[in-house]
């Protein structure tokens, strides 16, 4: 059930490929929370109730309801257009992203040694290489922020697959992913949204030589 | 008795297209005309003579009659449950994916010999996509074959039911791809839309523009054998093997029931794409089926 | 005793924070002085024995706490004397200073943290305390700065984090699981080769982000140029030895299995790439911020280097972060008087240094030869000790192209520096006010430092420097 699951993860990162408005992207975000939910939920039903406890509000609560809400206050707040502008036509964007799900499987493959399940992986640094490509393909700081989210839900799984022994790593991750997602989101987001007309990265360039 | 399912095709394609019109008429909030509409309609083409354009040759004559013939022979290696198709051999699933390239050919080329621009450009259209959707099928059919260990289509769909969550986890993904592809392969919803009146946004109703009367009849229920051929691969993921015919024919016609109303479901609720969005859409298609691969190597645990 | 103290130096911030009083900020500023030196000097005597779990003084810690405390002095009263001149209202001040402690104390916490995830949560924790005075001057570039900053910061310690999932996938099969340093390298005697070379990879890739090395150089550029000068100081000096340590730390980490080769290449390939992509910038860098700032990367590449080559390159590489740190320290407090006698960071709108204020322009001078490690500077020393080792580990290729990038670096620098000292080409505005000697003195004990530590090293430091290198091949 898990590898149904990590495969529909990393459907859903494939889907953000094509996505071209921002309404897309947030619920996908949801999307994958309620996948990270299930995952957790079937991987970690053996560790003590508290720690379960906690890993699925973060999920639920955080993941799925949280930031999308907060997402969409945020767009229409600033008044950002709904469209995702990215730099590249998104033929290539599904193209390139399905080459890093190729790249991570070949990558999955290469290393050995290590006893890891090989799904985990491979979903994991496809969603890490995927969100630092839509990061670096896409134009608003918006998408930026969803890029990190992504970057942060394929740590998720990462950890995850470490398994019930490692569950103080677990936490430390999350406490991290709770922690700055609300500090960049919350903070910065609404203070570039009221500093500049519009949240583009156009805005952020005059730091050069 | 190898010659069932092919019967069972012919029979579900009288009515397969009236369901999708009726699903879609009853979302819009209409009666909509009975489920044998759509053949009622083709009966009176088959009926009907045909009009040649001058300038046309040979070649736009044959063209629909190979068509529909390649879509027949295609439906000839379908198997149903354990029963393999009138003919089944090793690799086969090639040879069904390149008999229907070869009908899609002949239309392509007919197309062209009208000499008309519009039925050129529908062309171009029809044979990208088609182009672009092929690599999914095979890497779908590669990862069933991979998951069995055969080649052929009755042996591929006969050692498929292992009875694990995970060859129905895998079906349920690989018929969401196979409806896909076969939306495409149809000339459906989100990639062109049958019901279109401008041709400069057509695909496949551009391209049999000038053909008329029987063979206008042949080539429209050609797409409905196709629908109900397809229907039939996913409905096969599905038969319990071992079952009686009792059992496995309602399975079979409750499938492409189903299927039916989820093409008239998706129709409804989905806007057509912009031309320049197709591409993309149905390389996903292929991302996804890659997927679908490397899930099975992983799981088997077979790697280079 | 360094639970005692992170008690009181986080009360101290917590206070400093509520309060408004100038005479309560000065007496609370002293008093965190008065703690932080008091840990420093207890630190020294009771090397090598851990207080708690997750801490250790250990020597390589103790070293940069050292530097951290001495610069702290003159960090605290350079921001004095950077925000009596903005006028800023009571509240951003209390906000500047609580900030400042608190980045002292995680820095603190940072250099001598003693188990890999809690290094990690303290490296994240500086990157927030820095925003905070990134931040400081409100205005939208500061803001794009910060937001850069943060943002790159978090990935990359996002990255970091895989590593270290990574690093515990490979050991969680050893009996006892254990993140501390001194435990991590017995349990990855059996780890296979390709997947070390993968858990290295993406922790020096998201420490890299402090150090300012190659891949992920440009977060702390922009995050200089906008910050106040003494924060700049500290960006630059402190906050990149946190980003050293923890390199430093990781390679000893991987020191003992067979990657070594293959590390010693990747850190050769950031330093050198660190060392050219500074050298471009530094020939048509017009912002003496961001001029110094390149300038840092060079030499972090340096360091990098020394780490690399092996041997005295260790030492040296310890040597020459700690030097650095004094030097790059009192460029930036310097470049805030500069700041205030021109009100522009331009290199081309200003000139003529020398007749408007000839302490600061003499402290250039001076910097200008440490920092190009010309021979009275202790930077010469360290930089022939890293290129003797390049060339004893045959590195002669290296050797030639990061001589031939630093001489470019050099030789901008000189032309950018002596400009600002000589050029009178311009008709320029009057300073609006007498420039102050007394501000300089501190550059010049930092620089007297920095000749003295080159030519006579105190054996203290020679041995704490050798106790830090020992475990390495």
């Amino acid at each position: 059930m898990t590898n149904i699951l990590l495969i529909a993860f990393a459907i859903s990162l494939i889907y953000m490929g094509i996505a071209n408005r921002l309404s897309t992207y947030i619920n996908i975000l949801a999307v994958q929370g309620i996948i990270l939910f299930g995952v957790s939920f079937i991987e970690l039903i053996q560790i003590n109730t508290i720690n379960l406890i906690f890993i699925l509000f973060e999920t639920i609560v955080f993941k799925t309801i949280a930031i999308p809400l907060f997402l969409n206050y945020v767009i229409k707040k600033n008044k950002i257009v709904r469209e995702a502008e990215p730099f590249l036509p998104d033929f290539l964007s599904v193209v390139i992203i399905t080459c890093i799900i190729l790249g991570s499987f070949i990558l999955s493959n290469i290393i050995t040694g290590v006893h890891i399940q090989k799904m985990f992986f491979l979903v994991a640094i496809s969603a890490l290489l995927s969100g630092l490509f839509i990061i670096i393909t896409r134009k608003k700081v918006v998408t930026h922020i969803m890029g990190y989210l992504v970057i942060e839900n394929g740590v998720f799984i990462l950890s995850l697959s470490t398994g019930n022994k490692m569950t103080m790593l677990v936490n430390t991750g999350i406490t991290l992913d709770i922690f700055v997602s609300v500090l960049v989101l919350g903070v910065f987001v609404n203070r570039i949204g009221n500093t500049f007309e519009e949240m583009n990265v156009d805005n952020l360039t005059n730091l050069k030589d | 008795m190898p010659g069932l399912v092919f019967i069972l095709i012919i029979i579900t394609s009288f009515f397969f297209t009236g369901i999708v019109i009726r699903t879609k008429s009853i979302f819009s909030g209409r009666k909509g005309p009975g489920i044998f509409q759509p053949m009622k309609d083709i009966w009176r083409l088959l009926q009907k003579e045909n009009v040649y354009s001058q300038t046309s040759s040979f070649i736009f004559k044959i063209a629909p009659d190979i068509y529909f013939a390649s879509v027949l022979i295609a439906i000839m290696l379908i198997p149903f449950g354990t029963q393999k198709g009138i003919f089944s051999f090793d690799g086969d699933f090639v040879f069904f994916a390149y008999i229907l390239a070869v009908g899609k050919f002949f239309s392509i080329i007919g197309a062209l010999d009208t000499g008309n621009s519009f039925e050129g450009m529908g062309a171009s259209r029809e044979a990208l996509y088609s182009f672009l959707a092929e690599p999914a099928f095979f890497i779908l059919m590669g990862s069933l074959a991979l998951l069995t260990g055969y080649t052929s289509f009755g042996d591929i769909f006969n050692g498929i039911h292992f009875g694990s969550y995970i060859s129905y986890a895998i079906g349920t993904l690989a018929s969401f791809v196979l409806i896909l592809i076969a939306m495409i392969e149809n000339s459906r919803m989100p990639v062109d839309d049958p019901k279109t009146h401008l041709e400069l946004t057509m695909i496949h109703e551009v391209m049999v523009l000038d053909n008329s009367g029987f063979d206008l009849g042949l080539i429209l229920h050609a797409t409905n054998l196709k629908f109900a051929m397809y229907g039939a691969i996913i409905a096969n993921l599905f038969l319990t093997p071992g079952r009686e015919w009792y059992f496995s024919i309602p399975i079979f016609i409750g499938v492409q029931i189903l299927f039916a109303v989820v093409v008239g479901t998706l129709e409804s609720f989905i806007a057509r794409f912009r031309m320049s969005h197709n591409p993309q859409f149905i390389f996903t298609i292929t991302s996804i089926s890659l997927l679908i691969f490397f899930a099975v190597l992983l799981i088997l645990g077979k790697y280079f | 005793m360094f639970g005692y103290y992170l008690i009181i130096a986080f009360f101290v911030g917590i206070v400093s924070m509520l309060n408004r009083n100038r005479v309560v900020r000065i007496l609370l500023l002293g008093l965190f002085l008065a703690i932080q030196t008091a840990i420093t000097i207890y630190a020294y005597f009771h090397l090598n024995e851990s207080n708690t779990i997750y801490f250790k003084f250990d020597a390589l810690g103790v070293i940069f706490m050292c530097v951290l405390t001495l610069l702290s002095y003159t960090t605290i009263y350079h921001s004095f004397i950077y925000l009596q001149h903005r006028k800023d209202s009571s509240r951003s001040q209390s906000i500047y200073f609580a900030a400042l402690i608190i980045l002292i104390i995680v820095m603190t916490c940072a250099y001598l943290a003693s188990h890999l995830g809690i290094m990690w949560v303290f490296i994240e924790l500086t990157t927030l305390s820095v925003a905070v005075l990134i931040y400081h001057e409100r205005t939208p570039l500061s803001l794009e700065a910060t937001w850069k900053y943060v943002f790159i910061c978090s990935i990359g310690i996002t990255i970091t984090f895989i590593g270290i999932i990574l690093l515990s996938i490979a050991i969680q099969e050893t009996e006892i699981t254990n993140f501390s340093f001194k435990a991590i390298p017995d349990q990855l005697l059996h780890v296979s080769a390709s997947w070390l070379k993968m858990i290295f990879l993406f922790m020096i890739v998201g420490f890299c982000t402090k150090m300012g090395l190659f891949p992920m150089h440009t977060a702390a550029i922009d995050a200089h140029t906008v910050a106040p000068p003494p924060i700049s100081a500290f960006i630059s000096t402190t906050l990149m030895n946190v980003g050293f340590i923890s390199i430093f730390r990781t390679y000893s980490m991987f020191a003992h299995t067979s990657i070594l080769p293959w590390m010693n290449m990747i850190l050769f390939l950031c330093g050198l790439i660190s060392i050219i992509v500074s050298a471009a910038y530094l020939l048509k860098v017009n912002h003496l911020k961001r001029m110094s700032a390149y300038s840092s990367i060079e030499h972090m590449g340096i360091a990098a280097i020394g780490i690399a080559s092996g041997g005295i390159g260790y030492f040296a590489a310890i040597f020459h972060m700690i030097l650095h740190s004094l030097v790059k320290a009192s460029v930036f407090y310097q470049i805030d008087q500069f700041h205030r006698n021109f009100r522009t960071y331009m290199i081309n709108e200003t000139g003529n240094y020398f007749k408007r204020n000839l302490p600061g322009a003499m402290v250039f001078l001076l910097l200008l030869i440490a920092i190009t490690a010309m021979p009275p500077s202790g930077l010469f020393v360290t930089e022939f000790w890293i290129f003797k080792a390049l060339f004893t580990s045959g590195h002669f290729f290296i050797l030639v192209l990061a001589l031939f990038f630093l001489s470019i670096a050099m030789y901008s620098l000189a032309k950018n520096f002596l400009y600002i000292l000589f050029n009178q080409t311009k008709n320029l505005l009057p300073a609006e006010e007498k420039p102050n000697p007394t501000e300089t003195y501190s550059q010049y004990i930092l620089l007297a430092l920095v000749v003295y530590l080159g030519i006579n090293p105190p054996a203290g430091m020679i041995n704490l420097i050798k106790d830090a290198v020992i475990n390495l091949p």
